[in-house]
C-alpha cells in the first residue's frame, strides 16, 4: 500500500522525507522519498523478492547498492521508453516511476519457469554445447529460439526511443574518476594548483563511501567535510563536477569515454534536452579513484533473498535509512565487515550472529558481541534456508567440526574487498595480486593515469585521502600547473585484518556468477573437462558474462579455479579487461545521428527549386539528387523518366550536375600536372577548349573519368564524377605534395562555388539564346563541340558554358556561382518555357548515357583497366603518368579480358537485369563457362525495349553473338544479343550538330 | 526579350528561420547569425614564392598574413591561415575580389574564388561553448583558444574553418564558422539541435562582424 514505508527508520538517511514519491512495482504502488534509489525504497517497503534468475529462475533479491548488482534489474518505465535490465540498485526513484520484474512468467512470485530448478543437474556448464548437436538444422529452427524464451534477462521495447542523445567533448589537466573521500582529495589538490578538473562520480550523490560510512576528517564529521569540500571545489574557476557520469572507457591519446544520464532520473526528459550525453575527455592526467567492490562468499543458498553484501547492507540503513531485514546475521571473513553490526546496532536492529571465519576475532569486537547480546560464532555459513519470501535460517559449520543454526530474516556477507581495477587495466593491462588484502590491484596504468585510494587497495580513510590528495596534486603538476595545493586531509586509519575465504562447501547451489546462475561446481566441471584458462572457463561457464560483467563473481571463480587445479589464484590469472565499465546504450553512441541526421546531407542550389517540383531524391552519397520529376496522372518512375528522355531528345531538358567534383588546378606547371595524372595529355590542350579525361590509379585500374577545361594559360578546370570527388582531390594532392612536389601547381575544390546544369536536346541553343546575352556567339562555329569559356548572361552575371554531351545530344553545361543557382534553375524553366523545357533527373541521365554507351559507375568498378572501357587507345605513349606501367602487367592486357560491351534482349519485351551473368548460348550455367556479367540497363524509349551494358570475356570480337542471360537471384534465363554499346547515334553528329 | 534576376539565394535561406529556437528564457543561451553574401577568395602560394607572397600580403593588406592557425583583422578583411603559405581572406562588398586581388599576387599566388562555396555562421552567447562543445572536439577553453586563434576542423565529417573573432563589447567570445555551401542546412540543423536546450536567438546579416 502507498504510503506505509513499514522498513524505513524514522530518523538519519541522506533522503528528503519532505519529499514523498509514488512508484510502482510490478504494477503494485509503494512510495519513497526523494534521495532513494528504486533498490532502497523497495527495501523501505519491505519488498525483498525483485527478479528470478536467468537459467533456472531462481527467486532473487537486492544484493548490492551500486552499479555491480547482479540480480536487481527491472524494466523501468514503460511504453517506447522502456529500459530492461536497469539496475534497481542505481535507478534514482521518481514520481510515477513504473519498473517491472523480469525474467518470470506469469508472475514473479509464481514463476512456471521455475520448474527448470527440477533439472538443474542437466542445466549444467556447457549444457547447450552437448545438448543440442542434432540435428544440426534444429539449431535455428527449434532449440535457440526455445531457449532464448525460457533464459534472458528483459525485454527490448520494440519501438524507437522517443527521446534524444547527446555527444560532446571535454578538455582538462585532470580527469578523476569517483568523489569518494580519495577523489575529492585529488580534486581538491588539483584545483587548487589551478588545474582544470573534472570530477565524475556515478551516482548522484558526492562523497562515495563516506556517505554509507561517515568517519572523521579534519576533525570534522564526514558529511560537513564532504559540504566544505564541495564548497571550496565549485568556487574554482575550472573545477567542473560531474555528477551521474559513468566514466566506461579509456582510450588512445589520453582520451575517455564516459556516460551522462542527464535526465534518467526523471520520467521523461524535459523539452530540448536529451536523455543521456556521452563524453569523450580529453585529459593530460586521469587520476582513478573509483573504489572497491565488496566481493561475496559462496555458499549453499547464498542467492536467496535477504543475502545481501555487508556494505550494502549498512548503505541501505544509513544513507537511505531503510532497513534490508530485522534480526541479521553477519558473515564476514574480515574486520570491515563488523561496520554492517555496528550500523544496524546503532540503527535499533537486531543482531542475530555474527560469523567471522577469522581465528581471532578483535577484543573490541567480542565486547560489541557481549553488550549487544549475540554470539560470535568461529566457523562459516554452509547453508541458507527460505525461499521467495526472504531468509528464514542459516546454518553454520563451525570451526572443530560442530554445526549451529541462527534464526535471522537478512544475512550480511563480507568476503573483503576488490580494488576496482577496470579503468587502469583496459589497456591490456594484468593486475597483479597483493597478499595482504587477497585482491588484485592495478599494476601500471595507461599513460598519464594512476590509481589511488581503494582502487588502488588502500582501504583505510587516511590512506585514502592522502594518496589522492598526493596524487592530484602530481597530476596537476605533470599538466604544468604550479599552484599551491595547500594542506591534505587527515583521518585515522581503521584497523584491517582478513582471512581469505572464497567457497564454503556444502549441499545445494552455491552461486558465484548470480546474473548468469554459475555456480562453483559449474567451475570444478569446466575444470574436469579441460577449461582450465580463465579464458576458457569465462566462455565456457558464461562466468563474467553478463550484463554486470562479473563485478561481483569474477575473482571468485579464479579463486575457485585455483583451489580446484592446485595453482594459486594469481597464477590463474585474470580475463582481460574491456570496456564499457557499465552499460552503454546504442542510442547514447548514435547521439543525434538517428532518422534524417544519420549521416550529414548534401544539397545542391536547385535543391528547394526541385522539392517544390516535387522531385523524387535518391541518396548519392551524400548529396541527394532529383532522381525524377513526377507529373500528375503518371503511373509509375518509368513513364515519367521515359518521357523525360523523350523530351531531351526531340526538344530541350536540363539536369542539375552540381554534384560533379570541381577541382580549380593551376599554376605554371598545372598542364604538365595533369599529363601525369591522366592517362591522355592536356598541356596542348587550347585555352577555351574541354577534354574527357581519364585517370588511373597506380595498380593500373581505372580510377575515374571526367572533362576538364582549359580557361587560362595556367588555369584548369577539372571535373570528376560525383562518387569520386572527394577520393580524386585526396588523390590529386597526394600526387602533388608527394609524387611531384617539384611542379608549380595549386589544387582547389571549387566543388561548392558552382551551381552547375547540363542543358541537352536539339533545342539547347533556342533556350540558350533566351538567357545569354546577345553579343555571345553560340553557333557551331563560335562555339564548337568541347569549347568552354566565359558568357555574359542577360542581366548582368556571368557563366561557364562548356560544349559537353553525356546524353548524346547537342548539349552545353551552364555553370554561375552557387548563390545563383536557384535563379538559374528557374530562369532556365522561364526562358525554357516556349520550348517545353523539361528538368530530368539522376534516372533519365542514367538512360541517355547507357543509350549513348557511355561507362559510368558500374563500369568504373576499380576492376577495368582503360581498354576494358573501350578506351585504351586514349592511353597516351609519349609520356609517363600515373598507374601506366602497372597497367602493362600481362593480366590487364591479356586477349580474353571482359570488356565492355551493349547487350540487348533477343525478345524485343524481355526485360534486362544488371547482375545477370553470360553464359555461352546452349550451356548449362556454372563457374567455369561464366563469361562477365550485365553491369548496367535501363528501358531505352528510344529503341523501344531494355538495353544495357556489359562486361563480357572477348566482348568486342563478339558483336552479333546470341549468348545467355542467367540471373539465379530472379531466376531468370534469356537469349541475349551481344551488340555496339553505342544503341544511340553512333557517328555523333547529333552532340556535334 | 525579357531580362532575367539573379537574386543571391543563401544555401540557409530555406533552413534559417528567423526568431528563437528551442528553449525560451529570459536571454536566448546562443546566438547564432549568418553572414550574407561575402568575398572569399582562397590565395595559394607559387611554388618557393611563399616569402614574395608574404611581403606582397603585407603590402597590400597593411599587416602580414598568419602563418600559423590564426585570423588577422585588417581594416577592410580577415586574413584566415587555411594551410602552409595560404589563407582566405574574407571581405565585402568586392572590396578584395579576384579582380582586384588577382593582379596584385600575379605570379606569386594562385588563386580561387570561394564566396559561393561557404555558408558563414556567427555563433556566440552565454552557452557557446558549452554548445560547441557538442559539435567540435577542439578545446575552446578562453585561455587555450584565444581571439584569433583558427582551425581546419570538422564537424560531423564536414570540414569547417573556425575561428575566434573579437569579444562582443559584453566581453562574450564569438565564434565564426566557414562550412562548405552544400553542407550548410545540414550542419545549421545539427546545430540547432546542439542548441535547443539553451536556446537560440536566430538571426541573419549582411555585414561581417
Amino acid at each position: 500500500m502507498a504510503g506505509v514505508q513499514a522498513n524505513r527508520l524514522a530518523n538519519g538517511g541522506l533522503i528528503d522525507r519532505l519529499v514523498s514519491l509514488n512508484f510502482r512495482f510490478d504494477g503494485k504502488s509503494f512510495s519513497g522519498f526523494q534521495g532513494d534509489t528504486l533498490a532502497s525504497a523497495l527495501v523501505a517497503n519491505g519488498v525483498k523478492l525483485v527478479g528470478r534468475s536467468f537459467k533456472y529462475h531462481r527467486p532473487r533479491g537486492i544484493l548490492t547498492a551500486g552499479s555491480e548488482e547482479p540480480n536487481a534489474l527491472v524494466e523501468l518505465r514503460s511504453g517506447a521508453r522502456c529500459e530492461p535490465n536497469t539496475k534497481a540498485t542505481t535507478a534514482e526513484l521518481y514520481e510515477g516511476l513504473e519498473a517491472a520484474s523480469q525474467n518470470r512468467w506469469p508472475s514473479l512470485r509464481h514463476d512456471l519457469m521455475a520448474v527448470n530448478q527440477l533439472f538443474a543437474p542437466i542445466f549444467v556448464a556447457g549444457f547447450y554445447y552437448k545438448t543440442f548437436m542434432w540435428p544440426a538444422k534444429f539449431w535455428e529452427a527449434i532449440y535457440e529460439p526455445a531457449i532464448r524464451r525460457a533464459a534472458g534477462l528483459g525485454r527490448a521495447a520494440g519501438i524507437a526511443d522517443p527521446d534524444h542523445y547527446d555527444k560532446a567533448w571535454a578538455h582538462c589537466d585532470v580527469l578523476i574518476a569517483g568523489s569518494g573521500p580519495a577523489g575529492l582529495a585529488a580534486a581538491l589538490a588539483a584545483g587548487r594548483s589551478g588545474a582544470r578538473v573534472i570530477l565524475c562520480e556515478e551516482d548522484f550523490a558526492l562523497g562515495g563511501r563516506l556517505l554509507s560510512d561517515g568517519g572523521t576528517i579534519d576533525g570534522m564529521p564526514a558529511a560537513e567535510w564532504i559540504s566544505r569540500t564541495l564548497t571550496e571545489l565549485v568556487a574554482l574557476p575550472d573545477v567542473r563536477i560531474m555528477t551521474r557520469t559513468t566514466l566506461f572507457g579509456v582510450y588512445d591519446g589520453g582520451t575517455y569515454g564516459a556516460l551522462e544520464r542527464v535526465n534518467d532520473h526523471l520520467p521523461s526528459p524535459p523539452e530540448h534536452q536529451v536523455r543521456q550525453r556521452l563524453w569523450r575527455i580529453v585529459a593530460k592526467r586521469c587520476v582513478v579513484a573509483a573504489g572497491a567492490i565488496e566481493r561475496p562468499i559462496v555458499f549453499a543458498g547464498n542467492d536467496t533473498p535477504g543475502v545481501m553484501m555487508a556494505s550494502a547492507m549498512r548503505t541501505y540503513v544509513a544513507r537511505y535509512a531503510a532497513t534490508p531485514a530485522r534480526r541479521i546475521a553477519l558473515f564476514t571473513n574480515n574486520e570491515d565487515g563488523w561496520r554492517t553490526v555496528e550500523t544496524a546496532l546503532g540503527a535499533g536492529l537486531q543482531v542475530a550472529a555474527v560469523v567471522d571465519a577469522r581465528p581471532d576475532v578483535s577484543p573490541a569486537h567480542r565486547s560489541l558481541a557481549s553488550k549487544g547480546g549475540f554470539p560470535v560464532l568461529n566457523g562459516s555459513v554452509s547453508a541458507v534456508d527460505g525461499g521467495k519470501d526472504g531468509v528464514s535460517k542459516i546454518s553454520v559449520s563451525l570451526t572443530g567440526g560442530a554445526r549451529a543454526e541462527v534464526e535471522a530474516d537478512g544475512l550480511a556477507v563480507s568476503g573483503g574487498w576488490n580494488p576496482a581495477v577496470g579503468l587502469t587495466s583496459y589497456h591490456r593491462g594484468r593486475p597483479k595480486w597483493q597478499d595482504n588484502i587477497a585482491a588484485f590491484v592495478p599494476d601500471g596504468a595507461p599513460p598519464g593515469m594512476v590509481a589511488v585510494g581503494a582502487a588502488n587497495g588502500a582501504f583505510t580513510l587516511g590512506a585514502c585521502l592522502s594518496q589522492g590528495f598526493a596524487a592530484g596534486a602530481q597530476a596537476a603538476r605533470d599538466a604544468g600547473r604550479s599552484g599551491k595545493a595547500g594542506s591534505v586531509p587527515v583521518a585515522a586509519d581503521e584497523a584491517f585484518s582478513l582471512t581469505p575465504l572464497w567457497h564454503v562447501a556444502g549441499k545445494g547451489k552455491a552461486f558465484v556468477d548470480q546474473q548468469h546462475d554459475v555456480t562453483a561446481s559449474d567451475i570444478e566441471l569446466a575444470q574436469r573437462e579441460g577449461f582450465e584458462s580463465v579464458e576458457h572457463l569465462k566462455r565456457y561457464t558464461t562466468l563474467g558474462m553478463a550484463t554486470d560483467q562479473g563485478k561481483t563473481s569474477n575473482v571468485a571463480g579464479l579463486a575457485i579455479m585455483a583451489a580446484v587445479t592446485g595453482k594459486s589464484i594469481p597464477e590463474t590469472g585474470t580475463t582481460i579487461y574491456r570496456p564499457p565499465y557499465v552499460p552503454v546504450a546504442i542510442g547514447a553512441f548514435a547521439g543525434h545521428h538517428r532518422d534524417e541526421n544519420f549521416h550529414a546531407t548534401r544539397l545542391t542550389p536547385s535543391h528547394h527549386w526541385a522539392a517544390e517540383q516535387g522531385a523524387i531524391f535518391v541518396d548519392t552519397g551524400l548529396w541527394k539528387r532529383a532522381q525524377w520529376y513526377p507529373r500528375a496522372g503518371e503511373k509509375d518512375w518509368l513513364e515519367s523518366v521515359t518521357r523525360e528522355v523523350k523530351a531531351v531528345r526531340s526538344g530541350v531538358g536540363f539536369c542539375d550536375v552540381s554534384t560533379l567534383g570541381k577541382i580549380d588546378v593551376h599554376g605554371p606547371d598545372a598542364g604538365a600536372f595533369l599529363d601525369r595524372v591522366y592517362i591522355n595529355t592536356f598541356s596542348n590542350l587550347a585555352v577555351g577548349k574541354a577534354r574527357y579525361g581519364l585517370m588511373l590509379r597506380e595498380d593500373g585500374m581505372v580510377y575515374d573519368d571526367g572533362t576538364t577545361s582549359r580557361l587560362a594559360e595556367e588555369q584548369y578546370f577539372l571535373t570528376t564524377t560525383t562518387a569520386k570527388a572527394g577520393p580524386v582531390m585526396q588523390h590529386l594532392e597526394f600526387c602533388r605534395q608527394v609524387l611531384f612536389p617539384e611542379l608549380d601547381v595549386q589544387l582547389t575544390s571549387v566543388s561548392d562555388q558552382w551551381a552547375q546544369f547540363s542543358i541537352a536536346g536539339p533545342k539547347t541553343r533556342d533556350l540558350l539564346r533566351e538567357i545569354v546575352d546577345p553579343a555571345e556567339d553560340l553557333s557551331n562555329e563560335g562555339f564548337p563541340f568541347m569549347g568552354a569559356r566565359e558568357v555574359a548572361l542577360r542581366g548582368g552575371i556571368k557563366a561557364r558554358l562548356f560544349r559537353i554531351s553525356f546524353s548524346g545530344e547537342m548539349a552545353f553545361e551552364i555553370s554561375v556561382p552557387a548563390r545563383h543557382g536557384d535563379a538559374l534553375v528557374r530562369n532556365l524553366m522561364q526562358a525554357g518555357a516556349p520550348f517545353g523545357v523539361t528538368p530530368y533527373g539522376t534516372e533519365a541521365l542514367s538512360v541517355m548515357r547507357i543509350e549513348k554507351g557511355h561507362v559510368a559507375g558500374p563500369e568504373l568498378s576499380g576492376t577495368t583497366t582503360a581498354a576494358d572501357l573501350g578506351l585504351g587507345k586514349m592511353m597516351s605513349t609519349k609520356k609517363d603518368f600515373v598507374g601506366r606501367v602497372m597497367a602493362g602487367r600481362e593480366a590487364l592486357v591479356a586477349a580474353d579480358r571482359q570488356v565492355v560491351v551493349g547487350i540487348k534482349p533477343t525478345d524485343k519485351a524481355s526485360r534486362l537485369r544488371s547482375g545477370a551473368h553470360v553464359i555461352p548460348k546452349s550451356e548449362i550455367p556454372g563457374p567455369g563457362n561464366d563469361q562477365g556479367y550485365v553491369t548496367s540497363v535501363c528501358f531505352s524509349p528510344t529503341l523501344d525495349q531494355w538495353i544495357g551494358l556489359g562486361l563480357v570475356e572477348r566482348g568486342r570480337e563478339r558483336i552479333g553473338e546470341i549468348v545467355h542471360a542467367h540471373d539465379p537471384l530472379r531466376g531468370e534465363d534469356y537469349d541475349v544479343e551481344l551488340c555496339n554499346p553505342v544503341f544511340y547515334d553512333p557517328d555523333g553528329g547529333r552532340q556535334r550538330g | 526579350m525579357a531580362e532575367f534576376s539573379w537574386a543571391s539565394r543563401s544555401p540557409l535561406e530555406q533552413a534559417l528561420v528567423t526568431g528563437v529556437h528551442g528553449a525560451r528564457g529570459v536571454e536566448a543561451g546562443i546566438l547564432l547569425t549568418e553572414i550574407r553574401n561575402f568575398d572569399l577568395i582562397q590565395v595559394m602560394a607559387r611554388r618557393g614564392k611563399g616569402a614574395e607572397l608574404a611581403k606582397a600580403a603585407k603590402a597590400r593588406f597593411g599587416m602580414a598574413a598568419p602563418d600559423t592557425p590564426k585570423a588577422v583583422q585588417t581594416k577592410d578583411a580577415t586574413l584566415i591561415w587555411s594551410g602552409p603559405d595560404q589563407f582566405l581572406v574574407l571581405s565585402k562588398d568586392g572590396k578584395y575580389a579576384m579582380n582586384t586581388l588577382a593582379p596584385a599576387f600575379s605570379g606569386l599566388a594562385s588563386l580561387s574564388d570561394q564566396s559561393h562555396a561557404r555558408a558563414l555562421i556567427s555563433i556566440s552567447g552565454a552557452k557557446v561553448r558549452t554548445m560547441l562543445a557538442k559539435l567540435l572536439s577542439l578545446d575552446l577553453h578562453p585561455a587555450v583558444f584565444q581571439v584569433g586563434a583558427a582551425a581546419a576542423t570538422s564537424i560531423d565529417h564536414t570540414s569547417v574553418t573556425l575561428w575566434r573573432g573579437a569579444d562582443q563589447t559584453d566581453g562574450r567570445a564569438v565564434f565564426n564558422l566557414l562550412v562548405f555551401a552544400t553542407f550548410a542546412e545540414s550542419l545549421w540543423h545539427t546545430t540547432l539541435d546542439a542548441g535547443a536546450e539553451y536556446g537560440i536567438d536566430i538571426r541573419y546579416s549582411e555585414e561581417l562582424a
